[in-house]
């Protein structure tokens, strides 16, 4: 028997089965009866069913065979705008295949992380193409989206899920797969996930390779001390006892070897920062230099280098601390 | 042989001028003196040309040559140079300036640099004899610098015009790689194509053979195919220059310095990086210090997004100057503290070995015999860069060590190459970018894997994984 991940197993197919949201589904589904939809723009945090959703629609709009009318695009995994602009093309460029709707649909993931250049390059491409082609734009937030974007799409707002939708989620998941789930084990993942419900249901689905008997809080934690970097902190609080030739090991070895990107690597820090039991002055100054090193990466300077800076910089917390 | 079979840096020699890469300053003279000849001989009937091996000397010959039509006749090393040799060679050519149809020659002495005093005896004699008498341009050409064979070749310097070709810049070299990949349909990661040129040192034509050693037959070069070409060995003054970078006292003994420095001063900043911690021993000094680098950092940044490399300088200040300046109360004791703290963390007592700073590195040497503790020091102080002096019954662990980036990338190629399998995969299957995959489902992955490998192979499959990245994930 193949498994599969659950995110994928339990993704709705329709819009019918999509259970948050109500607003912005039933908005989708009158367009599904009129089998017309404008450019669309999804943003919402993490894990609260933007890709599904649009998923959802394609296939109520297209039937079983959706996949021959649309064409997936991630921005941050397509080299450059001229990439991406040729595939549109060549996607946009052919008569959509008897299927009663006029058009195809181009989604396009992490939008935002398309520069302003690119994304002006792409409105001109949407313009072209409008009458065989519809955009889908997803991602975290609509500041980083152009205003002649956002003016040409319908907007729609993805809010975090109640905390009762992901609790019914997970477990009807755990009831169709058998996992005897525990209350705690419940409550456990559920504050762990924040309200993303990708990260539920993987935390869910890991915890029940290791223990499909029984989920409580204990197995869960476990699984959360497997899966999160414990090395971030390890190297924050080396830094901070003026460690810095082993801190810079770990940095060295998260950049290189784990191919961590600078963002994350800079969130996960800045998280860190806020946890350490230090006085809010201090907090305040590290928020400062955490976010001028932000904008330096931004302006390709080398996370090593930048980061390496931020570390040394911990030692004289450490010894503030320690007087 | 057919144009595929010759070696590519044959094949892809320049064929005029204008493909010529680089030393443009260096070309402009030489064909203002070819173009001095057409009033008759100059002053000086001969062009010197010398420098470094593989920059473009005895083929920019070859393409002015083309350019101007001349007919090139070529005396190199493989030619006796007696005198009596090269006058039946070129008596003619020197004293008629066209040839059977009409064309005009050019003379062409190679590899001057290899006359010997023995063998080639009177040769240079007969050349300056040539010379005076010529009536075609004569261009001599020695690779290398004057000090190697100034004293054999300086009769021939006086009497030419003297040009000097220069290394080809690393970024030229770069962009050349990356167009040759590209004209060959070579797929090459940008690693790759900067870790060949940083090996050549300026040297284009080694850079074009080491790329067709790696890549002919191939469509694809990965980092994994070349980590071992990146040569440790190149280090000659690099450690006198270091050491005078962080004890400089003043911006200008800072810049004199980087000046002096053997290798490259991109490369120059990764050793500064790599050793700084050791000699900034005061936390308020390494602040200061690691500060000034991420400066330099941003300045080379700028430079590389506006193209304009004069900004380059303003990271080269900061790397030297600035670093040095920020020097306070650092005793330098940086890698003495680390190896005593090491080799106590092994839980030897410190009477055991005694360890002190020398002059080329902090020395550890056995006080008794170690017997079964010795394994372990030794590869604990390896690990560190040290070598065992056999003589001296003592380690010497260097003061400097080269950039760990190399050495981590080397390491985990392997992995970083599943890793981005899986992830590639992954977010395939997931409608998530690769960056998302990596970091939100990728772990849970591999979780599952250390949990129940049934279910874990079993998701594999669903992923299409390939086998080495599955045992890859067994392995962990």
């Amino acid at each position: 028997m193949s498994a599969e991940l659950w995110t994928e197993k339990y993704r709705s197919k329709s819009l019918d089965e999509v259970v948050n949201h109500k607003e912005i589904i039933s908005r989708l589904k009158k367009f599904v009866e009129d089998r017309n939809i404008p450019h669309l723009l999804f943003v919402g945090p993490a894990g609260v069913g933007k890709t599904t959703t649009v998923l959802a629609l394609a296939q109520d709009l297209y039937g079983p065979d959706y996949l021959n009318h649309i064409l997936e695009l991630n921005a941050s995994d397509e080299r450059g705008i001229n990439v991406i602009r040729e595939k549109v093309k060549f996607f946009a460029r052919t008569a959509p295949i008897r299927s009663g709707v006029s058009f195809k649909i181009l989604i396009m993931d992490e939008a935002d992380s398309l520069t302003s250049a690119a994304q002006h390059a792409l409105r001109r491409t949407m313009e072209r193409y409008t009458k065989t082609c519809r955009f889908c734009l997803i991602g975290n937030y609509s500041e980083s989206i152009i205003e002649p974007i956002q003016s040409r799409c319908a907007i729609f707002r993805f809010a975090h899920l109640n905390e009762k939708d992901t609790r019914a989620r997970i477990k009807h998941i755990a009831n169709c797969e058998q996992v005897s789930l525990h209350e705690t084990g419940l409550n456990a993942i559920l504050e762990a996930s924040g309200g993303d419900l990708r990260k539920a249901i993987n935390i869910l689905q890991t915890a029940a390779a290791s223990r499909r008997d029984y989920v409580d809080e204990e197995v869960v934690l476990s699984v959360l001390g497997r899966v999160s970097p414990k090395d971030v902190r390890e190297m924050v609080l080396l830094s901070m006892k003026g460690r810095f030739l082993e801190a810079r090991e770990i940095l060295r070895r998260l950049l290189l070897e784990e191919g961590l990107a600078g963002e994350d690597l800079l969130k996960q820090i800045y998280s860190e920062v806020l946890r350490l039991q230090i006085s809010d002055v201090w907090k305040v100054r590290l928020s400062e230099a955490l976010g001028e090193v932000d904008y330096r990466l931004t302006q390709g300077a080398s996370v090593e280098i930048q980061l390496g800076a931020l570390l040394a910089k911990l030692a004289l917390v450490g010894e503030e601390m320690g007087r | 042989m057919s144009i595929e079979e010759q070696p590519w840096a044959e094949r892809f020699k320049p064929r005029t001028l204008a493909e010529v890469v680089d030393n443009k300053e260096a070309l402009r003279r030489f064909v203002a003196w070819v173009n001095s000849w057409k009033a008759g001989p100059p002053k000086n009937r001969s062009v010197f040309i010398y420098g470094p091996p593989g920059v473009g000397k005895t083929s920019g010959v070859g393409a002015l040559a083309k350019d101007f039509g001349f007919d090139l006749i070529e005396v190199n090393a493989s030619d006796y140079r007696t005198a009596k040799r090269l006058e039946t060679i070129l008596g003619k050519a020197v004293s008629q300036t066209q040839t059977l149809f009409g064309m005009k020659r050019m003379i062409l002495f190679d590899e001057l640099e290899g006359i010997s005093g023995q063998e080639d005896r009177g040769g240079i004699e007969a050349i300056l004899r040539l010379i005076k008498e010529t009536r075609s341009p004569i261009v001599l050409v020695a690779t290398g610098s004057p000090e190697e064979w100034e004293e054999l070749l300086s009769p021939l310097m006086k009497v030419s015009e003297v040009i000097e070709f220069k290394h080809i810049p690393f970024r030229d070299i770069v962009q050349k790689l990356e167009a040759l990949c590209q004209e060959l349909g070579v797929e090459a990661e940008k690693d790759v194509v900067e870790l060949i040129a940083e090996k050549a040192g300026g040297d284009l034509r080694s850079a074009t053979n080491d790329l067709e050693a790696l890549a002919r037959g191939r469509k694809t070069l990965t980092f994994g195919d070349v980590y071992w070409l990146s040569d440790r060995d190149r280090k000659g003054d690099l450690s006198e220059v270091l050491r005078r970078i962080f004890s400089a006292k003043s911006f200008r003994e800072a810049r004199e310095a980087l000046d002096a420095s053997p290798i490259r001063h991109e490369e120059l900043f990764e050793w500064i990086y790599e050793n700084l911690p050791y000699a900034f021993d005061d936390p308020h000094d390494l602040v200061e210090a690691m500060d000034a680098l991420s400066h330099a950092d941003i300045h080379k940044s700028r430079a590389e997004k506006t193209q304009e490399y004069r900004l380059m300088k303003y990271m080269f200040d900061a790397m030297v100057a600035e670093v040095a300046l920020s020097r306070r109360d650092s005793k330098g004791r940086g890698l003495i503290q680390e190896v005593q703290r090491a080799t106590l963390s092994l839980g030897l007592s410190p009477a055991s070995f005694l360890i002190q700073e020398g002059r080329e590195g902090v020395i550890v040497k056995p006080t008794r015999y170690m017997g079964n503790d010795w394994q372990p020091l030794n590869s604990l102080l390896r690990a560190r860069g040290g070598r065992w002096i056999r003589e001296e019954g003592c380690w010497n662990i260097p003061y400097f060590r080269p950039p760990g980036k190399i050495d981590h990338l080397r390491r985990s190629w392997w992995s970083r190459r599943m890793l981005e399998n899986l992830a590639l995969h992954v977010g395939a299957k997931c409608h998530i970018s690769r960056r998302v995959a990596r970091r939100e489902v990728v772990p849970y992955i591999r979780a599952i894997f250390q949990e129940n490998q049934k279910t874990g192979i079993s998701l594999a499959k669903w992923l299409d994984l390939k086998e080495d990245t599955i045992k890859w994930l067994r392995g962990r």
